[in-house]
């Protein structure tokens, strides 16, 4: 209860300091830029902390995470695409990408009857290699937009929200967030997943149609957070970890809390990547920077 | 009556045939034995009887009532399966683990309910691991974590038990009990269906056998009726010797040594 109570304090702090702190004095028109920054990292890094948690959990696979299977990098190679054709990243590409590689790999790990899981993760990290490529082609080819696709590609939170495009973000907000909230109910399977597919078989899981649920939502909630904010790597890999550590391995607890610790993280790295030099960094590559060493110290205690 | 009977079915992996027409009947409250050599398709039919595998042909009937028809958590309700082994991926306390065993009566979004809480106590007390029951299931031994599973399948208060090899790999002592656990579980009236690699351990305690070879039945009768020099030679291809278990009228099969004549000298 002690733990629940902290993470949430915590998780209260980062959004105080997420509006509060910034070089910039607080003005009005600051103050909303900070509380968007602020609802974007939420959702952002909530999402795809709560999708690594249940991936790592699907899979049994403590490596999996968003970008393993696939559905990031065709995010962002939609993304990318839209920046090169439009000059701006167009969230419905992004999302096709994100699917439509969702897609592909279902084909690849489709046999006859049902899929194969390993080839499911296998396709994913091969087709994670194939959008990156066509990502460099497209950055490559762009020039003047390179430092865009750069941007996306790392992720950034400093999306400029205005009225052309503040009710798609909070429809795609709205959605994922319901959408992850109905995920939930799957605690139990991933708990008895994690002993082997035919033991969850045994126990009454349709392991098939379960795992194609999993996949398909997790790709959906993906391709809609990397369509607003950019491909922001580690939090969906690191953060069920440090879930796992402080409240064991229920995933009853652990979707909860990969989501609150996963909103926390990012807040925190973006708080970091406006303040620490006098440029902005991208939020990717401060997750990392910092993510890091406390993951191995957190892992060596 | 019957519990669970298979119906002509077949099974394939890619085009090798591993269970070819194969027709048998569990009765109610039995202790059954499937024996056979490797690759003889015990497995492959143990899971055919509770629904991880489905037949190309023929069908599986439980309690009468086809397999194809009923919902995975309907079958689960009825009947529990033990794996050879179990690899825990999270580290789940062992009473989390039995608990697991409720997931076919539980609904989504639902509490664990008073009687999910009273099936895994019971389940914990008769798999007799009240002393493990809040350590960590990785730091068990085999046998423990065997008791442990079978703990779950006990709490999933199924009207049916199957086993694969359940006491391979273990040692004397956790053989013993996890052997006597499941003939009392079957003198309360539930039936078990074990596939043995131990022709021995099956001996003492199937009350009836079944003998799978190349994925047909080859024949089936009580232990004192199968286990003969003469059947065990045709199926697993191996000279033996029978002789009479001296607490219980049971054969015990040992295997015939070439060399034994040189150790004596």
């Amino acid at each position: 209860m002690t733990k629940t109570a902290l993470i949430i304090i915590i998780f209260l702090a980062a959004i105080a300091a997420g509006i509060l702190v910034g070089p910039a004095p607080l003005e009005s028109q600051i103050l909303q830029l900070r509380i968007w920054r602020v609802v974007l990292g939420v959702f952002a890094g909530g999402v795809l902390a709560f999708c690594g948690c249940l991936l790592q959990g699907l899979f049994g696979n403590p490596l999996v995470e968003p970008y393993t299977l696939g559905s990031a990098s065709g995010a962002a190679l939609g993304a990318s695409v839209g920046i090169l054709i439009f000059g701006a990243i167009n969230p419905a590409l992004a999302f096709l990408g994100s699917l439509g590689v969702g897609f592909f790999v279902y084909v690849v790990a489709r046999i006859e009857g049902g899929i194969l899981r390993d080839r499911l993760i296998l396709a994913g990290v091969v087709m994670s290699f194939l959008c990156s490529s066509l990502v460099m082609i497209i950055m490559v080819m762009g020039g003047r937009e390179l430092y865009e696709v750069l941007y996306l590609l790392m992720g950034y939170l400093g999306t400029i929200i205005d009225a052309t495009n503040r009710t798609m973000i909070i429809a795609l907000i709205v959605v994922s967030l319901v959408l992850a909230a109905l995920l939930y109910r799957f605690h139990r399977e991933l708990d008895i997943i994690s002993q082997g597919t035919e033991t969850a078989a045994s126990l009454g899981i349709n392991i098939q149609r379960f795992s194609l649920i999993l996949f398909f939502s997790s790709a959906l909630l993906v391709g809609m957070t990397v369509s607003i904010v950019g491909a922001i790597g580690f939090v969906g890999l690191i953060v069920p970890h440090v879930s796992r550590l402080l409240f064991g391995p229920k995933h009853r607890f652990n979707l909860a809390a990969s989501f609150i610790l996963g909103a926390t993280f990012l807040l925190f790295a973006d708080m970091l990547s406006r303040t620490i030099t006098v440029y902005e960094l991208p939020v990717g590559v401060v997750t990392s920077l910092v993510g890091v060493p406390f993951f191995i110290y957190l892992y060596r205690k | 009556m019957t519990a669970l009977e298979t119906k002509e079915i077949c099974f394939s992996y890619d085009a090798r045939r591993v269970i070819d027409n194969v027709s048998l009947a569990v009765e109610s409250k039995e202790f059954l034995g499937i024996i056979g050599p490797n690759g003889a398709g015990k497995s492959t039919l143990l899971r055919l009887m509770c629904g991880i595998l489905e037949p190309e042909s023929g069908h599986v009937a439980l309690f009468g009532q086809s397999l194809a028809g009923q919902t995975p958590r309907l079958i689960a309700q009825q009947v529990a399966f033990v794996p050879q082994e179990t690899h825990f991926a999270l580290n789940f306390t062992v009473e989390d683990i039995v608990l697991m065993g409720r997931y076919p009566y539980q609904r989504p979004f639902g509490r664990d309910k008073a009687e999910d809480i009273e099936a895994t106590d019971q389940a914990i007390n008769a798999a007799g691991i009240v002393d493990l029951r809040k350590r960590p299931v990785n730091s068990l031994s085999s046998g423990e974590r065997q008791r442990v599973v079978l703990a779950r399948a006990i709490a999933q208060t199924p009207r049916i038990l199957l086993l694969d090899e359940p006491t391979s790999h273990l040692d004397l002592l956790h053989q013993y009990r996890i052997m006597e656990l499941l003939s009392n579980l079957n003198a309360r009236g539930l039936t078990v269906a074990v596939v043995h690699h131990d022709l021995n351990l099956a001996s003492l305690y199937c009350r009836r056998l079944v003998v799978m070879h190349h994925g047909k039945v080859h024949c089936q009768g009580t232990p004192g009726q199968l286990l003969t020099e003469k059947i065990l030679n045709e199926v697993y291809g191996t000279e033996v010797r029978i002789i009479r278990h001296p607490d219980k009228d049971v054969p015990q099969v040992f295997l015939h040594t070439e060399g034994q004549h040189e150790d004596r000298q």
